[in-house]
């Protein structure tokens, strides 16, 4: 894998020695081979990804009542879920959720990225431990966390008491003021080595030479990174934050099972709502009204993911 | 001139002499603060799960909290381990649980991943853009939407309350990510490569296997490495697929312990470290190969 290939062999083997045929359906014909190769990604794509989409769409259009037959309602289920004061609410704590988780994590994870990359003897087990938090399940994760914030025996409480900075327990996870803050920590913890992974990879791409020739040159350390690492880290900052950014809009365990959306709803997300609404009132309609309309949200950052996505691959052909 | 010449060399050796002295630097300074600030970030939280985890029940609860345990028991991973027990046939039957839904998940992915990311590095097909596209766009869709749609697909086809279930939807989780990573390696391997083979009469599926495959083992490696720990920790769609007690993987599982025992932290923290050993292990043997995946395939491409 050393060996690089020049790019335009690429994609030889198939067309090699044989005469284009014009019409889409002949090549098609003619290639049906290589689509043996991704078929069993297909199937398994359009199972559980197309077909969910179109009933989730009709669903919506529908109310459920738990016994009986479905019954069109066109487009009350939307209505209602924008109409209503909670909706709104939920999106701003979705936002202070998300934002706030992106813009920490990102930095904690390029920081880690920028120190895991310089040599040092013991690197490869420090990048070890950077991602351990990641590869731990979230439900574990969740657990120790809620151990660590538990307002009599927990460690923070306790540490803060035996430092007499508080006098009495700390309420943290039930309180409307420290519950999501304190979600947003764990959830940084959880995330921030995915971002230094992907960091990690990105600056692996940067070309010593130019690094070597801006020092030459008199640049600071500060200056080598401001014009010559980041511009090259361009493409990859753009697709992890994209990554992050959905990650974080889609998340679910964490609030689930640390504060249960609670208390008084001041952690409750998008996703929380709707499983709550579909899973625990069981108002399967209104939960994929609301699904669709997460669904277009997606859809547009979809967008500019892929765009991001296949920006190498335009220019190379 | 010469001169000149001269002052140029003689600077550059004592630059080159004053080197080894090597002052400490800013950025140097700064980088090791960093970085025991990250690693005290990473561990604390894990120290202190291992920590309650060796105390008995009455010491977790004191103030001020001990850092290391007075009496280190190791009661509550024994009860965990033994199969005598309760508690530990029932752990252990969701440990089963989860080695099982992971390792089907993952020979599944690597099966259906390896052939597509290949398709989509080396062919050209028509319409190859559009699937691709339609691949990556799995990754941006929150796994919850397909929820409330695939419970009912599922419920449909009978399928509720089986480890199949979990498997086909944490394949699909999986599958988008894998196959951007194996069509980065793919495009890495030079094409010359399976000219060659099939010169010497290897056709094109045998030059596939024989010769391109091994060449991509890191690759597989890490699709292989993401795929298992996606299915060992996933919660969600567990929590909604099962039902019966018997059928539950670990993270699920851990939630009824909780419930049950809500008191019992030692208990926990041994459950949720036991649990978090296998795939902190895997990672750490192996995170070369994911690392060396994503810079080799992902980024570069």
């Amino acid at each position: 894998m050393a060996v690089s290939a020049p790019q335009q062999a690429t994609g030889q083997v198939a067309t090699r020695n044989r005469r284009e045929p014009k019409n889409v359906f002949q090549r098609a014909y003619r290639q049906w081979a290589d689509y043996t190769y991704i078929m069993p990604a297909l199937l398994a794509m359009f199972f559980v990804i197309a077909y969910p989409i179109a009933y989730t769409i009709y669903l919506s259009f529908y109310s459920t009542p738990t016994a009986g037959e479905n019954v069109w309602n066109g487009l009350t289920n939307y209505t209602s879920i924008i109409t209503a004061e909670r909706f709104w609410m939920i999106t701003q704590n979705t936002m202070y959720w998300t934002i706030v988780s992106t813009i920490l994590a990102f930095i904690i994870g390029t920081a880690a990225a920028l120190v895991a990359q310089r040599e040092f003897i013991g690197r490869g087990l420090v990048r070890g431990i950077f991602l351990i938090p990641w590869v731990i399940s979230h439900v574990a994760t969740a657990y120790i966390w809620v151990w660590i914030f538990h307002s009599d025996y927990g460690l923070v409480s306790g540490m803060l008491m035996d430092l007499g900075i508080i006098s009495s327990p700390l309420v943290i996870l039930d309180s409307t003021t420290w519950a999501m803050p304190a979600l947003i920590l764990v959830n940084v913890w959880k995330d921030f080595p995915f971002i230094m992974i992907m960091m990690l990879a990105g600056l692996q791409t940067v070309p010593e030479h130019l690094l070597r020739a801006a020092k030459i040159d008199g640049a600071s350390t500060w200056a080598q990174f401001r014009h010559v690492t980041l511009p090259h880290l361009k493409g990859v900052i753009i697709i992890t934050l994209l990554l992050t950014i959905v990650m974080n809009l889609n998340h679910f365990t964490l609030p689930w099972i640390m504060t249960g959306g609670g208390p008084a709803s001041s952690t409750h997300i998008w996703i929380t709502e709707v499983y709550a609404l579909a899973f625990r009132s069981l108002r399967f309609g209104i939960a994929s009204a609301f699904s669709v309309i997460l669904f277009i949200i997606m859809m547009s950052m979809a967008y500019f993911y892929v765009k991001a996505m296949t920006a190498g691959d335009d220019r190379r052909r | 001139m010469a001169s000149n010449a001269t002052s140029v060399e003689e600077r550059r050796e004592r630059a080159r002499r004053r080197k080894p002295k090597r002052q400490i630097r800013m950025s140097d300074v700064l980088a090791w603060f960093t970085l025991i600030l990250l690693l005290l970030f990473s561990l604390v939280p894990m120290a202190w799960m291992l920590s309650t985890s060796l105390k008995t029940q009455f010491a977790a609860l004191q103030l001020p909290p001990e850092w290391i345990p007075s009496n280190i028991t190791f009661e509550h991973y024994i009860r965990l381990l033994s199969p005598g027990s309760e508690v530990g046939q029932e752990f252990l039957r969701y440990f089963w649980n989860s080695i099982f839904v992971s390792t089907m998940t993952t020979l599944a992915a690597v099966a259906i991943a390896v052939p597509a990311g290949y398709a989509f590095s080396k062919f050209r097909f028509p319409g190859r853009q559009g699937f691709f596209i339609a691949v990556l766009i799995r990754n941006m869709f929150p796994a919850i939407v397909f929820l409330i749609p695939l419970f009912i697909m599922m419920r449909t086809f009978g399928l509720i309350d089986t480890h199949l279930a979990l498997i086909i939807t944490y394949l699909t989780f999986g599958l988008p990510l894998a196959i951007w990573l194996l069509k980065g390696f793919y495009d890495n391997i030079p094409t010359e490569l399976e000219y060659a083979a099939r010169i010497d009469g290897a056709s094109r599926f045998q030059a596939f296997i024989r010769i391109i495959m091994p060449l991509s083992t890191p690759g597989i490696i890490a699709t292989a490495i993401y795929a298992f720990i996606i299915a060992w920790n996933e919660y969600v769609y567990a929590l909604t697929f099962l039902s019966s007690r018997n059928l539950l993987t670990l993270p699920v599982g851990l939630q009824r312990f909780f419930d049950e025992f809500v008191t019992n932290w030692p208990g926990l923290m041994a459950a949720s470290f036991v649990m978090s050993i296998p795939v902190v292990i895997i990672f750490l043997v192996l995170q070369r190969f994911f690392i060396q995946a994503l810079t080799e395939g992902a980024v570069k491409s």
